[in-house]
């Protein structure tokens, strides 16, 4: 268990930043996630801190040993990818007892440390499987129990959720988030789903173009963004006009809607009402503005607006943070 | 192009049929012939007799012949399968500059017409004195063969998921232990394609060898130089066998390709 520190990684291919002067430091057993757009250069810098790639600048330190020169040998790191990337030719066990056989633990101790570990991600009983016999799901829990089993210093995930559908998806990240608190291991993951950012991290590291956005906690990332590119990429923003000519956002979850012609809102027509189970979603058109529609999320009790009906609109002033 | 109008279909299996009539007969013909009592070649062959195999069995310079060629084959095959595959490795994940111009020198062979190749290792080896040497035949054949590796290889290790190595690498392995243990359990089916084609590139081979040989003569040189002081029956004999040879070596690779394609399907 090591912490990870990063300090100003830039990678360049030619005259592109895939990475651009990053500074990042996980504490020992947290979880951070590294979230951003497709091209963002989230996976760059995964492979750097894996050690598949090497910085053009910056220095890379894992439990304080400078590793920027380092190979991926010899990081005793445990790597998981979107596509598994189990070994074929082997059954579970040996997939799971390869990186023992490679540190040259064998035997009964190497084959009881290989069952725990299929424990852990609740596989025991398959592991004379074949990877081809088993689920997406089953495969992932393979390679996590292979990424584990050796104890590694920090573990790197990229997009491991990926190629499974929503509802595994969920359901893995639950048991992903408990497996990474059982065993206490720094753990960094990499995505660009904003929903699986904000509940399985500590902290999320939002990049865009190779650039750090804003490191923080989930809900300050998601109520108290650094710029604009985070209050977009982080759910849905409504974007309001301040004094001063300022911009703040407002989140959909704080927006009221009260019946038309009531006092304290501003008079909003409904263009569109989504229904989606425990909430509706609105898009409303606020009258004598020419912006964007404002969108709320309201629970769904009882009775919901309708499409072209008169509302009012409101929201403190506690819950619009000024973003630039 | 299986659609089209019923004519245009007619006309293409006509066209299949005459063309492989035309490439499937004079092999065919010649194995009836092989087995001929005749003293010269005819067909049809009067009776069965098994005389011009005892000829050829029988002859210490035909034996000789068979050892070079297999000789050769078997070295020349192996050393081409090792560079080849390394090469096709090194292309396929290298990231360095230059890989297209590296790609077509090793590739040359297979696209240079091979006189002017078989012209080029004449030069080349009489100036390092391996001119007329089985290391200079040996060397030839493992040149004139690696762009089929590189082929066959190249196309295997595009398709093995780059991420697989990776994670053996970040478990712990060496980049040899992972070729040893991930990579070639894998592509074992197609390194073996790539050795039978190989093998059969080098055994085949005649332009080359006749430039560069000298003394040493392997089957095919043997057959050419035959054909040219007289017509043998023996030839048909010898053409039997390589023939019986290739089928045998192009039935084991469809066969192997096909059991790793099924297995492939399972993994996806």
């Amino acid at each position: 268990m090591s912490d990870i520190r990063l300090e100003g990684v830039t990678k360049r291919y030619g005259p592109v930043a895939a990475a651009d002067d990053v500074d990042l430091s996980v504490a020992q057993g947290e979880f951070v996630t590294i979230l951003g757009p497709s091209g963002s250069g989230k996976t760059t810098l995964l492979s750097l801190i894996a050690g598949l790639n090497r910085p053009t600048a910056g220095r890379i330190f894992i439990g304080g040993r400078d590793v920027t020169e380092a190979t991926a040998q010899e990081r005793n790191i445990g790597l998981v990818f979107q596509s598994y990337a189990l070994f074929p030719h082997m059954t579970v066990l040996e997939n799971v007892l390869f990186p023992l056989g490679v540190r040259k633990i064998g035997g009964a101790a190497a084959r009881s440390q290989a069952l725990e570990a299929l424990k852990l991600v609740r596989l025991d009983g398959l592991e004379g499987r074949r990877p081809s016999q088993l689920s997406g799901g089953q495969q992932q829990r393979v390679a996590l129990a292979r990424a584990i089993v050796f104890k590694p210093d920090i573990l790197l995930l990229d997009e491991p959720l990926g190629a499974l559908d929503r509802k595994l998806r969920e359901e893995l990240q639950v048991e992903l988030k408990q497996l990474q608190r059982t065993l206490g291991v720094t753990t960094l993951l990499v995505t660009h789903d904003q929903e699986e950012a904000l509940s399985l991290s500590d902290r999320i590291m939002v990049l865009n173009h190779g650039k750090t956005q804003q490191v923080a906690a989930p809900a300050e990332a998601y109520l108290k963004p650094a710029n604009r590119f985070v209050a977009e990429f982080l759910g849905i923003a409504n974007f309001v006009g301040l004094d001063g000519g300022r911009t703040g956002l407002v989140r959909p979850e704080r927006v009221r809607l009260g019946p038309g012609g009531v006092n304290g809102g501003r008079p909003a027509r409904v263009i569109e009402a989504i229904y989606l189970g425990q909430m509706v979603r609105y898009h409303l058109a606020i009258e004598g503005s020419e912006g964007a529609p404002i969108v709320a999320a309201v629970p769904f009790v009882g009775r919901a607006w309708q499409a072209g009906e008169s509302v009012a609109v409101s929201w403190d002033a506690a819950d619009i943070w000024p973003v630039t | 192009m299986i659609g089209g109008s019923p004519w245009t279909r007619r006309l293409l299996a006509t066209t299949g049929v005459i063309g492989l009539v035309f490439l499937g007969v004079p092999i065919l013909v010649v194995i009836p012939m092989s087995f001929s009592s005749a003293k010269a070649l005819t067909f049809p062959p009067p009776s069965f007799s098994l005389r011009w195999y005892q000829a050829f069995f029988g002859d210490p310079r035909w034996m000789d012949a068979m050892w070079t060629s297999t000789l050769v084959a078997l070295v020349a095959s192996v050393a081409a399968l090792l560079l080849g595959s390394l090469a096709a490795y090194g292309l396929r994940r290298g990231t360095f500059g230059g890989r297209d111009w590296a790609e077509g020198n090793f590739m040359a062979p297979l696209i240079v017409p091979t006189i002017i190749v078989a012209i080029a290792l004449y030069l080349g080896l009489a100036k390092i004195g391996l001119l007329g040497s089985l290391a200079g035949l040996i060397v030839a054949h493992t040149l004139l063969n690696v762009p089929l590796v590189m082929m066959v290889m190249g196309v295997a290790i595009r398709e093995f998921d780059p991420r697989i190595e990776q994670v053996a690498w970040s478990l712990g392995a060496s980049w040899r232990y992972t070729v040893w243990k991930v990579m070639l359990p894998n592509l074992a089916p197609s390194v073996f394609a790539a050795w039978i084609f190989a093998f059969i590139g080098s055994f085949d081979e005649v332009i080359v060898t006749s430039f560069i040989a000298g003394k040493y003569d392997t089957v095919p040189k043997k057959m050419f130089n035959e054909l040219i002081l007289e017509v043998n029956p023996t030839i048909t004999a010898v053409a039997t066998l390589l023939i019986g040879l290739t089928v045998l070596a192009l039935a084991a690779v469809t066969v192997i390709l096909a059991r790793a394609g099924k297995l492939k399907q399972t993994i996806v």
